[in-house]
């Protein structure tokens, strides 16, 4: 049973169509991630869910009701927000409280609640401070607490971590996929940093100008995305010219590249063959390639990513090679490269 | 020229500047205070008399008027009440603009600025007119003048109001209370007038600071407020009327004093969280 539903969710703001009909069912436990780039319609999709934004049409549903017509403070949802979002009035225990009692809950058992989402969130020890007395981390901590505490049906994730410094973002991700497993709450994530979308998602839904482009795991819309448009927002992709010789092969330059997907594009046509750079070897043996020579490298230790100027196209592509490349490649090198098709995306050009 | 005499050459202006602003604002206060407190008749005012006669029956007399305790007690009553009409009034609205119309900000930011243009003779006459033709039972009651101050003290409570819903993020306050189950009530009694104690407060001092010092339609609507009365006192008495001018002035500075102090810890607190704010990177948009 999916525990929240997207039916056929449209949303304009003016003469902006946030959403074009956008379906979307989160199953119970599950965390999806929505990511796209700024002005896809990923925010405007949660802040429906929370109920600040209204639908012009489709629903809302959770657990099989319908709560479109809901107001947000019946809603029971969870949500932590990309700012600051914390009472600056209100200590960390009583933010994390606040929710607790608008519900009326005993005096006892809120304290209870609070010191295990303290616990949880492992802020126990600043249980008397105030927001602004905490790094921008513990204070979404906090704020992770406080949704939390509530016990909602649904946690709302608007953008929180792009707020804070890279190394704090990477371990808090973490943790919030920790504590989110833990509590098995079902769990809507809105990101646009990849990513952090490929880490913690079961499935991570692509969008696109109100469009969802794809809904998959982090494996699936990496290694098959669905578009060009995919497979560009998600990790980076050589982009070479191409000609169409059938269903499944291209030609770049005077290579032919067996492509697993296919193309719809008829023969002749010319088109634009996405490669990702782990999908692009140096050529050892005499074998035939693409002609180019080395412009330069970056060592990042597990690998090395090496940028090679084709000859014939006069284009740059970018190769990962495992390890280091010290000593067998430098710039100005004369190498050959092959393409591998298995996960490439045919684009039509124009 | 040496090092030394460079700096103390470089500080000679602004020390020059500093001093003449301090005569500036306090030689008329020197004096009042004279007349004020020296049982001495206005002409002996000179050097030779400067240490004769000093006394404090000169500030205590005006408390032995018939008419000052009434007209101090009306001021203070319509103080009360242009406060609580202008928050009543202020609060909801900036919020509601804050939230929900952007865009207006700067037209309600004009319009509430406007007051201070209109000269309070043109709104006094104007509304007077209005009044006596559609509302003579206002008219004639001393709280005619509530809805002149509201209007007139506008330019400063709005400004200050707004002034405290820009140092908080209001929208992402006001969803987070929501989303946890707060209705808009519990929202504004927990979350919103809390964080804008101070604004508010600053916002309640400058109204009463319009009010205690308004003459013009206070005397136009021929109402006996302190100022009207301060005016009057100083026509039969004006040695008198100075020593009540130097206890305004004591008066609203013990007011102002009072504000700074109350206000000043939320303000340090707020400063402090706005640099953390501020050193955090930037949300990619």
């Amino acid at each position: 049973m999916s525990n929240l539903t997207f039916q056929t969710i449209r949303k304009s703001f003016g003469a902006n169509v946030a959403l074009h009909g956008l379906d979307l069912a989160v199953g119970q436990g599950e965390l999806v991630s929505l990511l796209g780039p700024s002005g896809c319609g990923k925010t405007t999709a949660l802040r429906i869910a929370a109920g600040f934004e209204t639908a012009d049409s489709g629903a809302v549903l959770v657990g099989g009701t319908d709560i479109s017509r809901m107001p947000p403070h019946k809603r029971n949802m969870g949500m932590v927000f990309q700012s600051y979002s914390l009472f600056p009035n209100l200590d960390v225990t009583a933010n994390v409280e606040y929710g607790l009692r608008t519900r009326k809950v005993d005096r006892a058992s809120a304290r209870t609640r609070v010191a295990d989402m303290l616990e949880l969130v492992q802020l126990t020890a600043h249980a008397t401070k105030y927001p602004h007395q905490l790094s921008g981390g513990q204070q979404q901590r906090v704020a992770l607490a406080r949704a939390l505490a509530i016990q909602p049906s649904v946690l709302l994730l608007d953008e929180p971590l792009s707020a804070l410094d890279a190394k704090v973002r990477a371990s808090l991700r973490d943790e919030i996929r920790r504590i989110q497993t833990e509590v098995g709450i079902t769990t809507l994530f809105v990101t646009h940093d990849q990513e952090e979308a490929l880490a913690i998602s079961d499935r991570v839904g692509v969008m696109s100008q109100g469009n969802l482009e794809q809904l998959g795991t982090p494996t699936e819309v990496y290694r098959n995305p669905s578009s060009a448009f995919v497979a560009r927002f998600i990790g980076s992709m050589n982009e070479l010219p191409a000609t169409v010789l059938d269903g499944h092969t291209v030609r770049v330059h005077d290579v032919p590249v067996h492509v697993t997907r296919g193309t719809q594009l008829a023969a002749d046509s010319q088109a634009t063959l996405l490669v990702r750079p782990e999908d692009t070897h140096f050529v050892t043996n005499g074998e035939a390639g693409l002609a180019g020579h080395v412009v330069g490298q970056t060592f990042q230790g597990v690998s090395t990513t090496v940028s090679v100027r084709l000859k014939a196209l006069d284009a740059l592509i970018t190769v990962h090679e495992v390890g280091s490349v010290e000593g067998r490649l430098e710039p100005g090198d004369e190498v050959k490269v092959t393409l591998d098709g298995r996960h490439a995306v045919v684009e039509a050009v124009g | 020229m040496s090092q030394v005499g460079r700096h103390r050459f470089a500080r000679l202006g602004p020390n020059l500047v500093l001093i003449g602003a301090a005569i500036f604002f306090i030689a008329p206060i020197l004096s009042t205070a004279r007349q004020a407190l020296q049982k001495v008749p206005m002409p002996l005012f000179t050097w030779g008399t400067l240490f004769d006669k000093w006394s404090l029956a000169g500030l205590t007399a005006v408390f032995d008027e018939d008419l000052f305790w009434p007209a101090l007690w009306l001021t203070l009553k319509l103080a009360i009440a242009t406060v609580l009409i202008t928050l009543t009034l202020l609060v909801p609205t900036a919020l509601y603009v804050h939230l929900r119309l952007p865009r207006a900000r700067p037209l309600v930011e004009f319009l509430t600025v406007l007051p201070y243009v209109v000269p309070p003779i043109a709104l006094a006459a104007g509304v007077a007119a209005f009044y006596r033709a559609n509302a003579r039972w206002l008219f004639s009651s001393q709280w005619a003048l509530v809805p002149f101050y509201v209007i007139m003290a506008l330019p400063f409570t709005y400004r200050s109001i707004d002034a405290g819903l820009n140092a908080i993020d209001v929208r992402t306050l006001v969803d987070a209370s929501r989303n946890l189950g707060a209705g808009w009530l519990t929202t504004l009694r927990r979350v919103l007038l809390p964080n804008l104690a101070s604004s508010i407060l600053s916002a309640s001092f400058l109204t009463t600071t319009v009010v205690l010092g308004e003459f013009t339609i206070a005397v136009t609507l021929n109402k006996q407020t302190f100022p009207v009365f301060s005016f009057q006192y100083f026509g039969r008495n004006p040695q008198g009327g100075i020593a009540l001018a130097l206890l305004t002035l004591l008066g609203t500075t013990a007011l102002l004093a009072v504000l700074s102090l109350l206000t000043r810890t939320k303000a340090q607190r707020a400063a402090r969280q706005k640099i953390r704010m501020a050193a955090a990177p930037l949300p990619i948009p």
